[in-house]
């Protein structure tokens, strides 16, 4: 097996990084984002041979007909609809210093959401996009919103919107930081946590397609892709950011807070898995 | 008139002792029916998991629990496997109800003796 | 009467004796438990039950109930542990689950 050269750099940046006590990075293994991505996408494909692949973004309405038929029956009334707007009406207004949000993004903010979360290799650290948001609001002078509250919901309903159908694009530069944080993603993704003893794993790997009590369980390929989604149960809005708190609490986890490094390496993990499967967000959901 | 204050005070001695005693069990002394522990949100919760019968709305990520007494005639072992499943299965999704202080050990025994009627 | 009365307070104090937990024992019970909980805490895996036993605590303690306070301190002790296990436990064991 040729070892090429730019995996022997990262391989001793990261032994050197680990000898440092730097950033948490892998054991033995070296991190192979590629690899991993091709045995996720296999489980799922071959798991559900007859869900088309697109199709996963779609969370529980590709694993249950029935969920389906009344989710198609809602989509002439979407319910994330009076979100959307306001983002967009939010994107319209300049803050007090006369700047906008589309001053803080390429294309000014519209058709790029799917590629989002990226590394930022001048920070050393993974963006997302709400993360983004709220420090182009500080950068001009605003108040940051909450994370998982309407306005965050609306903001990124809006840019969801505007980029409908396109893949995601996820990157992982060759830089042992940037693996660091897909794999401590990776980590938090499959260990088990709070008092129920629950990892994401249990339920998006190990069953999809399965329900708790009524509820299906999404497969974790293509779960990001929704985000943010109206949840029936939550009478309103989500954010990534309110959606992996309650699912800390749920499984009687005390959440970390909004945007913690740890929320947003297990999105850039699940975003990078979700590589080329569409943008199918803002979503509605039971 | 003195053998009926004997018997007063014995009485009496023997009610503070059990008023005593009892002030200090630890709160979870008192359990519930086991039918009652296995379906509530807060303890078992089975039903989010297992259709039992008895129960509405059940999940699917764990086998139906019915012929209980048949398929686990060792009590000890449907015990440990509430108590925790991931020392039978490391990758199974049951809590360990158990090791992580969900349900105490009479809620467990509890639980065992209401699966038994399934 | 008298023998009733005597019979009577040598029960409650000798009840009172064996079980009775002062503040001094809340307090201790309690720092056990709170640098636990921050153990956890530094582990990123504390458990919503074991801050529901922290609180629980505090509030008996502070209405005076020092034997409810006491347990409740113990058991968030209790959860504590039992979340650092968890973690420590998974920092390795998470990799058992990983799709290849």
């Amino acid at each position: 097996m040729r070892i090429s050269r730019a995996s022997v750099v990262v391989t001793i940046a990261i032994a050197a990084l680990v000898v440092a006590g730097a950033r948490p990075a892998a054991a033995a293994d070296s991190i192979d984002p590629a690899a991993d991505f091709k045995a996720f996408r296999d489980y799922y494909t071959k798991r559900f041979p007859n869900v088309p692949l697109n199709d996963f973004v779609n969370g529980p309405y590709s694993m249950d007909a029935e969920l389906r038929k009344q989710w198609e029956a809602i989509d002439d009334f979407p319910p994330y609809d009076f979100a959307v707007d306001r983002g967009k009406e939010m994107f319209a207004t300049p803050f007090k210093n006369g700047k906008s949000y589309g001053d803080c993004f390429p294309d000014k903010g519209i058709g790029i959401r799917q590629n989002y979360p990226y590394f930022d290799l001048k920070s050393g650290e993974v963006i997302t996009l709400e993360l983004a948001l709220n420090r182009c609001r500080e950068a001009n002078g605003e108040e940051p919103y909450s994370y998982v509250k309407d306005e965050m919901a609306s903001l990124t309903a809006y840019m969801a919107f505007t980029s409908r159908g396109k893949p995601f694009d996820i990157k992982i530069p060759n830089d042992p930081r940037a693996l660091a944080a897909y794999q401590n993603g990776e980590e938090y993704f499959y260990a088990r946590r709070g008092q129920l003893n629950f990892s994401c794993a249990s339920c998006h790997v190990q069953n999809p397609g399965n329900h708790i009590r009524t509820e299906v369980l999404a497969p974790a390929l293509g779960i990001v892709a929704a985000m943010p989604i109206y949840r029936s149960e939550w009478n309103g809005m989500g954010t990534m950011s309110r959606r992996l708190v309650t699912c800390n609490s749920q499984v009687r986890g005390v959440p970390l807070k909004p945007q913690d490094e740890l929320y947003r390496d297990v999105e850039y993990y699940l975003s990078y898995m979700s590589n080329g499967l569409p943008i199918s967000g803002p979503g509605a959901r039971p | 008139m003195r053998g009926a204050i004997a018997q007063g005070s014995a009485l009496f001695v023997a009610a503070v002792l059990a008023a005593v005693l009892f002030a200090n069990a630890p709160a979870s002394a008192q359990a519930l029916p086991g039918q009652a522990l296995a379906f509530d949100r807060s303890k078992g919760n089975c039903l989010t998991c297992h259709d039992i019968k008895g129960g509405d709305s059940p999940g699917n990520l764990g086998p139906p629990l019915s012929d209980m007494k048949a398929r686990f005639p060792d009590r000890k072992e449907l015990a440990a496997i509430v108590f925790d499943e991931t020392k039978r299965n490391p990758q199974t999704v049951m809590p360990p109800f158990g090791r992580n202080l969900i349900l105490t050990d009479g809620e467990i025994e509890a639980i065992v003796d209401f699966l038994y009627t399934r | 009467m008298r023998t009733y009365l005597f019979v009577a307070v040598v029960c409650l104090l000798t009840g009172a004796a064996r079980a009775a937990s002062t503040e001094a024992d809340f307090k201790t019970a309690l720092a056990a438990a709170e640098a636990a909980e921050q153990d956890a805490g530094a582990l990123k895996n504390q458990w919503i039950p074991t801050e529901q036993a922290l609180a629980a605590a505090k509030k008996a303690a502070a209405a005076g109930d020092f034997d409810a306070a006491v347990v409740q301190a113990k058991e968030a002790e209790a959860l504590a542990k039992a979340s650092i296990v968890q973690a420590k436990e998974q920092q390795s064991a998470w990799r058992a689950g990983v799709i290849r």
